[in-house]
């Protein structure tokens, strides 16, 4: 008999979950169908010819050959299926105050304005743009390593100006700055190879992310956790047996019999209190984000974001 | 006693669904007579001769040997005569559909919680009650507020008035039932109720022919108070309502007194269904005659787990898969 109990659990766990089953077995198909007949990706054709074919400026020589060369295939490929010109600048030079200024012929006292201006000017002077030359699609991290004023600045143009927001700028900047390691007054880069590599990863996720929206992998296992709990709790949940009885179940007649019902009205008070009205209203402004739009001094329309260290 | 079928020998028995005495051997109707025992032996069968096993309260019970329901009489009879019953309304098969209905969406209850074998072993149990009947007066005084909210231009007004409430009543309590058996819990049986009294009608033993039965295991003054606890809740409550539809009341004097009360002794129908599981006992109780039934079903561990795993597995795989798809478009 215990068997027999054994066989018929197994049929009605079997039965409650033959849909999802099937279901599953559905997807899974759909997957290996889709993965063999998906078609290849093809380059997008580059229509501009005017800018070099090198992306990486490591001035400030934080690279090997070997990881600029990696860096280079890494990116041409990304450039490839993206349709757009990544490119990396970095530097080791003051870029703030009076001396910069003089030094690097610089507009500004300030750092931030200043490492825009060299991030704008250097892709507007190499006529970068995967489209076009001028204001075509791409986008520039200029990674300054001066000691004291290290940080970054992110230009976007184009189709990239108008796709990324702030804080998808701040995105790419996280993804950059992961493989620092943060001293308590020393900054010094652990794996800058790492944080180039992560830059073009999270441009492209960030780009592919505009076309379709992709469920985070710690929701897909995290989210089916409450549903599951949820289940498990509504369906332990009995409903326990209410007391029906009524008030007037075992009272003849079912209701009493009365021999005095009296309301005598004894008095009244009345109580004035004077009403506090609260005049104007709350206005909110806001302003839409945006990847922080300005025009280069060469005129062309520019996007992008620094982070100081 | 038992009941004997004038064509086939065989122990008849009560139906609820035929509303009167059937032979289940040879499905003759209203053929039983009463047979009587030869032996002043309490436990000895009067059908069989076997030893049958009493409990200290059981007034009826079914022979483990011949399987003939049997009635003892110095248990109905005397000063354990009842004076009321109603008999089963509900068989066992429409009790079994009725367990089976409301705890078919448990879930995670063990599999064999609602088998038929299981459920077969559900037992019809006359449970000894005493019915009180009081005549109650109650008066009431107390002064009450109705409140008034009004706006005038920037003024807010609030008026409260006060009256005076008198209220005197009389509340004939009939037959509040009050079980009389240690076995039976109390929250239990004050659940199963409400019985219709429109059934109950004179003690016959032929209703208790396919049935257990105890008699009272407590007399009426031992378990008054519990009548007389609920006369006083239904009593202030139908003062409350009586005064409804003030703000606020504030008691100065509330008296219930019991002018007259009588006492009955009679048998309400109970199915009781026990399951056994992990060493505990789920027991199980349905109103022989409207059908309510109180208890809880027990819960598999091991269901939940393999529920609520295998949805979480599935849903996990199945988000993990369109993932998977919406990538390769």
């Amino acid at each position: 008999m215990e068997n027999n109990y054994k066989k018929e659990a197994r049929r009605q766990y079997i039965h409650y979950f033959c849909f999802w089953f099937a279901g599953i077995g559905i997807l899974a198909a759909a997957c290996v169908i889709l993965w063999a007949v998906r078609p290849g990706r093809e380059e997008i054709p580059r229509t501009n010819m005017e800018a070099p074919k090198e992306r990486v400026y490591d001035y400030a020589d934080v690279l090997t050959q070997e990881e600029e060369e990696k860096l280079r295939r890494h990116i041409a490929e990304a450039e490839g299926r993206l349709g757009i010109d990544i490119v990396l600048m970095t530097i080791d030079y003051s870029v703030e105050g009076e001396d910069a200024m003089e030094k690097h012929n610089l507009r500004y006292r300030d750092w931030e304005r200043n490492m825009q201006d060299i991030a704008d000017d250097f892709w507007d002077q190499n006529r970068f743009g995967y489209n076009k030359s001028f204001e075509g699609d791409g986008i520039l991290l200029l990674h300054n390593w001066y000691t004291g004023q290290t940080g970054e600045h992110i230009s976007t143009s184009g189709s990239v100006e108008r796709a990324f927001s702030s804080s998808d700028i701040d995105r790419v900047l996280d993804a950059v700055d992961a493989y620092y390691d943060f001293g308590p007054n020393t900054y010094t880069a652990a794996e800058p190879y790492k944080s180039y590599i992560a830059y073009v990863d999270k441009v492209e996720e960030l780009l592919d992310r505009s076309s379709l929206p992709s469920v985070p992998w710690p929701v897909v296992f995290i989210l089916p956790v409450f549903v599951a709990a949820v289940y498990a709790m509504s369906h332990l949940s009995q409903s326990k047996a209410q007391n029906t009885t009524a008030v007037n179940a075992y009272v003849a007649g079912g209701r009493p019999e009365f021999r005095d019902r009296t309301d005598a009205f004894i008095r009244k008070s009345v109580v004035t209190r004077k009403i506090q009205t609260d005049s104007g209203g709350s206005g909110g402004s806001g302003r839409s984000g945006g990847g922080g739009h300005h025009y280069s001094s060469g005129g062309a329309s520019h996007g992008g974001g620094s982070r100081r260290h | 006693m038992y009941f004997r079928c004038r064509n086939c020998g065989g122990n008849v028995v009560y139906s609820p669904e035929r509303h009167g005495m059937y032979c289940p051997h040879c499905d003759s109707e209203k053929s039983g007579e009463r047979a009587e025992s030869g032996s002043s032996e309490l436990t000895v069968c009067p059908n069989c001769g076997g030893e049958v096993p009493v409990q200290v309260h059981t007034s009826a019970a079914q022979c483990p040997y011949c399987d003939s329901y049997l009635i003892f009489n110095e248990r109905v009879e005397g000063k354990y005569a009842p004076q009321l019953m109603i008999p089963f309304q509900l068989g066992k098969e429409t009790c079994k559909q009725s367990i089976r209905e409301k705890f078919m969406k448990c879930l995670f209850a063990p599999t064999d919680f609602l088998s038929e074998v299981r459920l077969d072993s559900m037992q019809g149990i006359y449970v000894p009650y005493w019915f009180y009947d009081y005549d109650a007066t109650c008066d009431f005084q107390g002064e009450g507020t109705k409140i008034r909210v009004w706006r005038s231009g920037d003024k807010e007004y609030t008026e409260t008035s006060f009256y005076a409430i008198s209220r005197s009543m009389d509340i004939n309590f009939e037959k509040i039932p009050v079980d009389a058996s240690e076995q039976m819990p109390d929250d239990v049986m004050e659940l199963i109720a409400p019985f219709n009294y429109g059934q109950l009608g004179d003690f016959s033993p032929e209703y208790m022919s396919g049935f257990y039965g105890e008699k009272y295991n407590m007399t009426s003054d031992v378990v008054e108070n519990r009548a007389r606890q609920l006369m006083n809740e239904d009593s202030q409550k139908l003062l409350r309502e009586s005064y409804a539809g003030y703000n606020t009341v504030k008691t100065i004097r509330q008296d219930i007194r019991v002018k007259d009360s009588r006492t009955a002794y009679g048998l309400l129908p109970v199915w009781r269904y026990v399951y056994q599981y992990n060493g505990q006992e789920y027991p199980f109780y349905v109103n022989g005659q409207t059908g309510k039934i109180v208890g809880t079903a027990p819960v598999s561990a091991k269901k939940v787990w393999a529920y609520a795993g295998t949805l979480w597995a599935s849903l996990t795989v199945i988000m993990a898969l369109l993932r998977t798809l919406l990538g390769l478009f």
